[in-house]
């Protein structure tokens, strides 16, 4: 739909750039910061651009970070020789949260998957590759989600960690603490028998 | 026009996120073709549906309500256990998935294509070996299916059948044509001969098998290739899974 103003199209047009904005939720986005927000629509124009040029990825680790190095990476107290490998960011803030792992990330920001076009180079796997050919490191923690997308490229990964001679381990599946077994879906019950650990 | 489907044997293709907590999803359905629905809430804390089932590999029985290019899942049913695969066959799901995505138009129903997928998807397990060949079989079904088949055994060049010895290229509109002998793009009679019987062919015709069907799947695909091809390269030698 076409306003008076070219102005406001082109906004419009630009807040769809979001995931899940359609053309609708744009429009009403765009009349909500003209109408009763101007303040807060240029600060948002301001942290965007800042953002959009400030921000690059982390050469070790290829997370978000302003720097050449994220924190965690220059870090030395993190220990060298363990490499947890996670398919995005807020998959790492959920590991550091929840464990107490003290060695380093190299996040993929995806996994593979051909219908998103997301192949190795995409996930910067060379990048990895060289890193554990440098030989610092002595197990790769594959921390990938248990999708069918996730399992190949945790297969994927662990075929790289093999080439270097490096241990490769994987997250366990399971059944989750506090639940009950008949509640379980097969799926992940099946998978849990099948990985069933010796007690004591 | 609203449809409301119900009780759909049906498999997931692919899924990505939509919305906050929600995700789209790609079904290969037998009655309906593929089709995509919106999966409600299914990325929240607490999904109105089982999350683990609702992945490639699971059969399931679906129900929807259509309305125009995307539907609502309202129901979904676990029929049976998922096929347990190694990560090998897994990357062969991922392109037969990819293929089938890139291939079938949506809400346009091939109960035989269904049929055959769940068939393969199947054999998984035991197809390790063979597992080439019965991708190269459902690749030629495949494409018989949506109007593009060959007769693989017929030679138009000579209107004969296609000899053991002889050498050929395959048009991908036309067919078989022979040619003078081996060389680029030709490939030996026994493996069309293979691939039109269904019998499993020596092991070094299966390159070229890949390789012919490959050719003829870039055409059909509008001179796009499948990112399969170059995603699920290995990165070390091994066999080719796609």
């Amino acid at each position: 739909m076409a306003t008076a103003s070219p102005l406001l199209d082109a906004l419009i047009e630009a807040l769809r750039v979001l995931p899940g904005v359609g053309a609708k939720s744009a429009q009403r986005m765009a009349f909500h910061l003209l109408e009763r927000d101007r303040p807060g629509a240029l600060k948002l124009a301001h942290q965007l651009a800042l953002a959009a040029e400030k921000i690059g990825h982390c050469r070790r680790c290829r997370t978000f970070s302003e720097g050449e190095l994220c924190p965690l990476c220059a870090s030395p107290a993190r220990d060298a020789a363990l490499l947890c490998v996670v398919e995005s960011p807020t998959d790492q803030l959920a590991i550091e949260q929840a464990t107490g792992y003290r060695g380093r990330y190299f996040v993929m920001l995806g996994r593979l998957s051909p219908l998103d076009g997301l192949g190795p180079e995409e996930l910067g796997l060379d990048q990895l590759a060289r890193r554990l050919g440098e030989g610092e490191i002595r197990e790769l923690i594959v921390a990938t989600n248990p999708t069918v997308e996730g399992e190949a490229t945790a297969h994927y990964l662990a075929q790289l960690a093999r080439h270097a001679g490096v241990r490769a381990s994987r997250l366990a599946h399971g059944v989750p603490l506090g639940s009950e077994l008949e509640f379980i879906d097969r799926g992940t019950l099946a998978h849990a028998f099948g990985g069933r650990l010796d007690l004591i | 026009m609203r449809e409301r489907v119900e009780r759909q044997p049906a498999y997931v293709l692919h899924e990505r996120p939509y919305r906050e907590t929600s995700a789209i999803l790609e079904l290969l359905s037998r009655d309906h073709g593929r089709v995509a629905v919106v999966a409600r809430g299914l990325r929240a804390p607490k999904p109105r549906f089982a999350r683990g089932a609702l992945r490639a590999l699971q059969p399931l029985e679906c129900g929807w309500i259509g309305q125009g290019e995307m539907g609502q899942l309202i129901a979904v049913e676990v029929i049976g256990l998922p096929q347990a695969v190694t990560a090998m066959q897994l990357q062969s799901v991922l392109y037969l998935n990819e293929l089938l995505v890139r291939l079938l138009a949506r809400n346009d129903p091939h109960p035989r294509v269904f049929d055959a997928y769940a068939g393969l998807l199947g054999d998984l397990p035991r197809a390790n070996a063979v597992l080439g060949f019965a991708l190269r079989r459902f690749e030629k079904d495949l494409l018989a299916e949506l109007g593009y088949g060959i007769d693989f055994a017929w030679d138009l060049a000579t209107q004969a059948p296609v000899r053991e010895q002889g050498y050929y290229r395959v048009d991908p509109e036309q067919g078989v044509f022979a040619v003078a002998g081996p060389g680029r793009g030709a490939l030996p009679g026994g493996a069309l001969l293979a691939l039109a019987a269904g019998v499993l062919p020596a092991a070094e015709l299966l390159a070229d098998l890949r390789r012919m069907m490959r050719s003829l799947l870039l055409h059909h695909l509008g001179g796009h290739g499948l990112q399969a091809w170059r995603v699920l390269r290995s990165p070390v030698p091994p066999a080719d899974p796609a």
